[in-house]
């Protein structure tokens, strides 16, 4: 059986000198955008994109090319596909990744990887097995400021880092899209926000030693409201801050990285190079705070540069930058932080980063 | 109804920089007059004294006994507000001390009783409560305006201070203590409620120093509201400014967030080694001024009132103990990995 799944996988001789097949599981919200960035890489082709929602799958397709379907089955037993990247809600992550896995397929999913480490471990072993590469959507990792501070910090501008702030703040978003608040679902704010300062964190100074956390995520105001904020020791001693906000009214990341003989703030907000004030719906008799809104107009944005890296990677034989275990190592510390919230205790690790 | 007489001050020590800008702040009163500076280290009391034009003393036991002094201001090493307190307390005079209070609390204790025993005020010097924009701050939280709080992100980061501040005797630990208390009374304040356990982070990472440089302290409030207090060291000592103090309360219906020290002039000058004065302390040729120096003013001319009118001080000396034990716990609990509960 699992040879001949591994004579299905496309190898990277296959793929350098044409472009990687894609077919995408889920087309709203993130899967969108990873949908157009598949299309209109260089290195990628956009074959399938499956949707429950047969509608808003078709209407993508018909804008950017590709077919559409409600069965990743379909999608997935195509010959043609070389790689499935995984964009839906979290809970069916396992199950759209090991049926990937089962086609040999590359994939790429979403994060987070899974909601509980056996999951995420399952889908490890199946790409593992299958001999398939499976990457996972840090996507934090690839924004420009955080690459140049770990440019940084690993060339020593600023001596050996003693402490760090890091802060993901967003408005409530489970107005919206309730399933986010929903902690059996998304795992909610620690799940979907806080994952990336965790994983961005652990990126930049190795393994966690300790987790301390303070948080709304089991208090009665979490359907409407969350907010964590997290103490982490490393074992390389530094000392980190983190918070995730779903209670701020625009969204918002900083970065402070305190070292020896030099420090590294950075700001989302003041380095805005696009800032949108809007009068109309102003009551001028009124006095009120107007919510401009911040943005950093990008001709490379890290959604797609992720992807891209994604694709050049199996064309290449290079090996990804955040593989299976590593968004296991961020799941594992999401979780253990949602434990220091029920509990009040501190988590501790080994230097393996499992849990002690 | 008639006039009171000014209230006459003597400063006790300039070991801490605060006793410059309170000198100056008592200089600026009409109900105030500095009559003395006593610092047992002549070469820094002479000059101060030369600034304001008052006499120096060296001994402090012999300033505390003079009749022409009403009041006190204390702004030595931390281990010595004790002796100083105790002193001026015996010989009547109202007390307004640096913070932190003490290194410790059996020592805290002793100067609140000390001043109850002899029938005069007590102040803990925390300048931050009465900054204009904490004092706005708690009326928004105060006032609803978040809505119900809900947790507390909050920082008080600043340059390594090094000379006695590293000295473990003198300062009672390092950055933990110089940085904790203030956000804590500010907290209380805000809240009218107490901490009641903390887990803490604390190490020497940045400095070659005998104390710790770097703190995170993850606390918990008698109302239930979890906050979290950054008492860093971590600012270079090329960043533009001292340091600041940063609050985030964040509410059901909003976040309010404040950065009491960042209303400055950007300054940026090409002359490379002369020192400037308006950017004192600075180690680069890029620096933030002050737009206004608040908090420091306000605190001085709210105990001359107190003073003067006989009326209770706003902030007392049970108000620093209380800052004091918050970082002792820290200690505490960054020593056994631990919460640690504060007994109140």
């Amino acid at each position: 059986m699992t040879a001949e799944i591994r004579s299905n996988v496309s190898t990277h001789e296959n793929m350098q000198d044409r472009p990687v097949r894609f077919a995408i599981a889920g087309v709203g919200g993130m899967g969108g955008v990873h949908a157009r960035s598949l299309a209109a890489l260089e290195e990628s082709d956009l074959v399938w994109l499956v949707d429950l929602d047969l509608p808003v799958a078709e209407r993508l397709a018909n804008d950017i090319g590709g077919k559409a379907t409600t069965s990743m089955e379909e999608a997935f037993s195509d010959p043609s596909v070389d790689a499935v990247l995984v964009a839906l809600p979290t809970f069916l992550h396992r199950q759209a990744v090991e049926l990937a896995a089962s086609h040999g397929k590359h994939v790429f999913c979403e994060k987070p990887i899974a909601m509980t480490t056996e999951d995420g471990q399952a889908m490890v072993q199946a790409c593992k097995d299958a001999g398939v590469t499976f990457m996972v959507g840090h996507v934090v990792r690839f924004y420009h400021e955080n690459a140049k501070i770990k440019t940084m910090i690993d060339d020593g501008s600023i001596g050996e880092v003693a402490t760090v702030r890091t802060q993901r703040l967003s408005p409530p978003v489970m107005q919206r899209r309730p399933w986010f608040a929903d902690l059996e679902k998304s795992g909610g704010l620690v799940l979907d926000l806080l994952i990336h300062e965790l994983d961005t964190l652990r990126w930049y100074f190795g393994e966690v030693k300790r987790i301390y956390a303070h948080g709304l995520s089991y208090s009665p105001i979490q359907k409407k409201r969350d907010y964590v904020m997290v103490s982490i020791r490393f074992h390389s001693g530094v000392i980190a801050h983190t918070e995730a906000s779903w209670s701020h009214a625009t969204f918002r990341t900083s970065i402070e990285v305190a070292g020896k003989t030099g420090l590294i703030k950075y700001e989302s907000e003041d380095s805005s190079t696009l800032v949108l004030e809007r009068t109309k719906e102003l009551d001028l008799n009124v006095p009120t705070i107007p919510s401009p809104s911040y943005a950093r107009p990008s001709s490379n944005q890290p959604h797609r540069i992720e992807v891209q890296h994604f694709a050049r990677a199996l064309k290449s034989g290079d090996p990804v930058l955040v593989d299976g275990e590593e968004g296991l190592h961020a799941l594992r510390l999401s979780l253990a932080v949602l434990e220091s919230v029920r509990t009040g205790e501190p988590i501790t690790f080994d230097e393996q980063g499992q849990r002690v | 109804m008639s006039m009171k007489p000014p209230v006459r001050i003597a400063v006790l020590s300039l070991a801490h920089g605060h006793g410059y800008s309170y000198s100056e702040a008592i200089q600026g009163l009409p109900n105030a007059t500095l009559v003395a500076i006593a610092d047992d280290n002549e070469e820094r009391g002479k000059a101060a004294a030369e600034r304001y034009g008052v006499p120096w003393e060296a001994d402090f036991r012999q300033t505390v006994q003079r009749d022409d002094i009403d009041a006190v201001i204390i702004c030595s090493e931390n281990n010595r507000h004790k002796e100083m307190t105790l002193a001026a307390a015996e010989a009547g005079k109202h007390v307004l001390c640096e913070k932190p209070l003490s290194t410790n609390v059996a020592d805290a204790q002793a100067m609140i009783d000390a001043c109850a025993r002899a029938g005069v005020q007590l102040q803990t010097a925390f300048p931050v409560r009465f900054h204009a924009a904490v004092v706005a701050l708690r009326d928004a939280v105060v006032g609803g305006r978040i809505g119900t709080p809900l947790a507390v992100a909050a920082r008080n980061p600043g340059r390594c201070p090094h000379s006695w501040f590293v000295d473990k005797e003198l300062a009672g630990g390092g950055a933990v203590i110089d940085h904790t208390v203030h956000v804590v009374d500010v907290l209380r304040w805000m809240f009218d409620a107490e901490f009641t356990d903390v887990f803490a982070e604390i190490d020497t990472r940045m400095y070659d120093i005998p104390v710790d440089d770097t703190g995170l302290l993850m606390m918990r409030m008698s109302n239930g509201l979890p906050v979290s207090l950054d008492t860093s060291w971590s600012r270079p000592a090329s960043w533009p400014i001292w340091g600041g103090v940063m609050i985030d309360v964040i509410g059901e219906d909003g976040v309010i967030s404040l950065d009491a020290f960042n209303d400055n002039l950007h300054v940026s000058r090409d002359a490379s080694s002369d020192d400037h004065p308006v950017m004192p302390g600075a180690q680069s040729n890029y620096a933030f001024v002050p737009v206004e120096h608040s908090g420091d003013p306000e605190m001085i001319a709210s105990f001359i009132d107190a003073v003067q009118q006989g009326t209770d001080v706003l902030v007392t000396g049970v108000d620093g103990l209380k800052a004091v034990q918050v970082a002792l716990a820290a200690y505490e609990s960054a020593k056994t990995g631990t919460m640690v509960s504060i007994q109140h």
